[in-house]
């Protein structure tokens, strides 16, 4: 992206967040004004899902291939995809306060995002724990492939039980039904653009920044000074110094 | 002389079967950890009739522990008397993964089955759908076997791998947990309606299936990760 787009994309990115705020307050909600965080709680959990399904598929690749820049890929996808998971539950968290009076419930939304935080707080613990780098990649390919099917279930399967929608104060289906319409449909779609824009933007920088790493690790050997003729032809010969000095 | 899968797979659960026999010292440390839980949860709750929510939370907790402790052995031990490198040369990854995950089943179930006498001798609490206790306890039981086992195999070279195994195991079985307890709610306690029943059957068909997938995907990616 060169300087003129830069530019270009940060003033669209200023004009949408001030006009997410003119736009007329939401009916139905105790705070309307508040109901705009809703704009950028939404593309969070869709990011989220994006970038889990690159994580696995980088895994799955690297354990057929063994090579470890796709465990790069890998790990730049699953820090975006824990950040993005963080500020779902932040958002989410931020809303419940305003809407229902209270930061946290024990909603089934907020209690199943939870337990996902924990199965990446596990994963980061883990790949922190094991110090050589091939050992590294293949058991945090390995463990990413097994937590992804308990992950989907926690966030797209768990919350839409008929038991646990009907208890549950988290509205669903609100997109799908067709609920939101008219500028705030617009405005979900700017937000959702701007981040996904933003989100692969900062992915390629975390893989280029890993690749250069990668590359530095691997020419330690070649940044020595070459040994083939190491000493000086002269031959050193030590000099007398005088007593005066 | 080629060897079977099943051949290989019975090594394995054959050799986990007689250490065990010969040092019981993991059924014996899961029963004593089961007594020391239940006798707890009684003494805590002493006087009181436990609501069946509280007691199939309850029970589930102690079995997950329970759990916890013990199932992830079965790789570390190896690594900890150095054996893993024969381990390695002598089998495929896949049988070796099966051959322990059975053992680890086997072994929860004993203790599952004590926890379950201990729980309800002691908390008074009644099984009305005994069927469906069985079926939430073994489905429950085999996913808890895949997925620790394949957790404490993924561990098994890393600083710390003891406590690691249920840092990593524990967040991925909670889902399975709230599961467990939906199947045993129904099955402890009065009998409910109809609706409240198919909850409970379709809890424990769920812990079933995860099992299944568990046990299906536990061996590739183990063998994808046992030789790095």
């Amino acid at each position: 992206m060169n300087k003129a787009l830069r530019y270009l994309f940060a003033l669209i990115v200023g004009m949408v967040v001030v006009w997410s705020f003119l736009l007329p307050d939401a009916k139905g909600f105790a705070y309307p004004e508040f109901a705009r965080v809703f704009f950028w709680h939404f593309p969070c959990p869709i990011l989220g899902t994006v970038f889990l399904g690159l994580t696995c598929w980088f895994s799955f690749v690297y354990l057929k291939t063994k090579d470890l820049k796709w465990d790069i890929r890998a790990e730049a996808a699953n820090d975006l995809t824990f950040m993005f998971w963080i500020l779902t539950m932040l958002s989410g968290i931020i809303f419940s306060e305003l809407q229902w009076g209270i930061w946290w419930q024990w909603d089934p939304r907020q209690t199943s995002f939870l337990l996902v935080l924990l199965v990446y707080s596990a994963m980061m613990a883990f790949r922190m724990s094991l110090a050589d780098e091939t050992r590294r990649a293949a058991n945090t390919a390995a463990f990413v492939l097994a937590s992804a099917a308990p992950i989907l279930f926690l966030i797209y399967i768990f919350p839409y039980l008929p038991q646990i929608k009907a208890s549950s104060f988290h509205p669903t289906g609100s997109i799908m039904e067709g609920k939101i319409r008219g500028a705030y449909a617009y405005a979900i779609i700017l937000t959702l653009t701007i981040t996904s824009i933003l989100s692969a933007k900062a992915y390629k920088m975390r893989v280029q920044i890993g690749l250069i790493e990668f590359a530095l690790d691997n020419s330690d050997g070649q940044l020595e000074i070459p040994r083939i003729d190491p000493a000086p032809t002269a031959v050193v010969r030590p000099i007398l110094l005088s007593d005066e000095d | 002389m080629s060897s079977t899968w099943r051949s290989e797979i019975t090594a394995v659960l054959g050799k986990e079967l007689r250490s065990e026999i010969r040092s019981k010292s993991g059924i014996v440390t899961n029963i004593v950890f089961g007594l020391v839980t239940v006798v707890t949860v009684s003494l805590s709750t002493y006087n009181q009739q436990i609501d069946k929510d509280i007691a199939a939370s309850l029970l589930w907790v102690i079995i997950l522990f329970a759990s916890i402790l013990s199932l992830p052995r079965v790789f570390l031990l190896e690594e900890e008397q150095n054996t893993a490198d024969l381990l390695r040369l002598m089998g495929r990854p896949e049988a070796i993964f099966w051959g322990k995950a059975l053992f680890n089943l086997i072994q929860i179930l004993v203790t599952a089955l004590i926890i379950s006498f201990l729980f309800f001798g002691f908390t008074h609490s009644p099984l009305t759908v005994p069927w469906l206790y069985v079926v939430s306890l073994f489905g429950g039981c085999a996913s808890l076997a895949g997925t620790v086992t394949l957790c404490g195999a993924l561990v098994s070279r890393s600083t710390n791998r003891s406590t690691l195994a249920g840092v990593i195991a524990i967040p991925l079985l909670l889902f399975l947990v709230e599961m467990g307890v939906s199947g045993m709610r129904v099955a402890i306690g009065p009998f409910e309606t109809d609706l409240v029943l198919g909850g409970g059957i379709r809890a424990g068909i769920g812990l079933v299936a995860y099992a299944v997938m568990t046990f299906a995907v536990g061996p590739p990616l183990y063998a994808q990760v046992w030789k790095s």
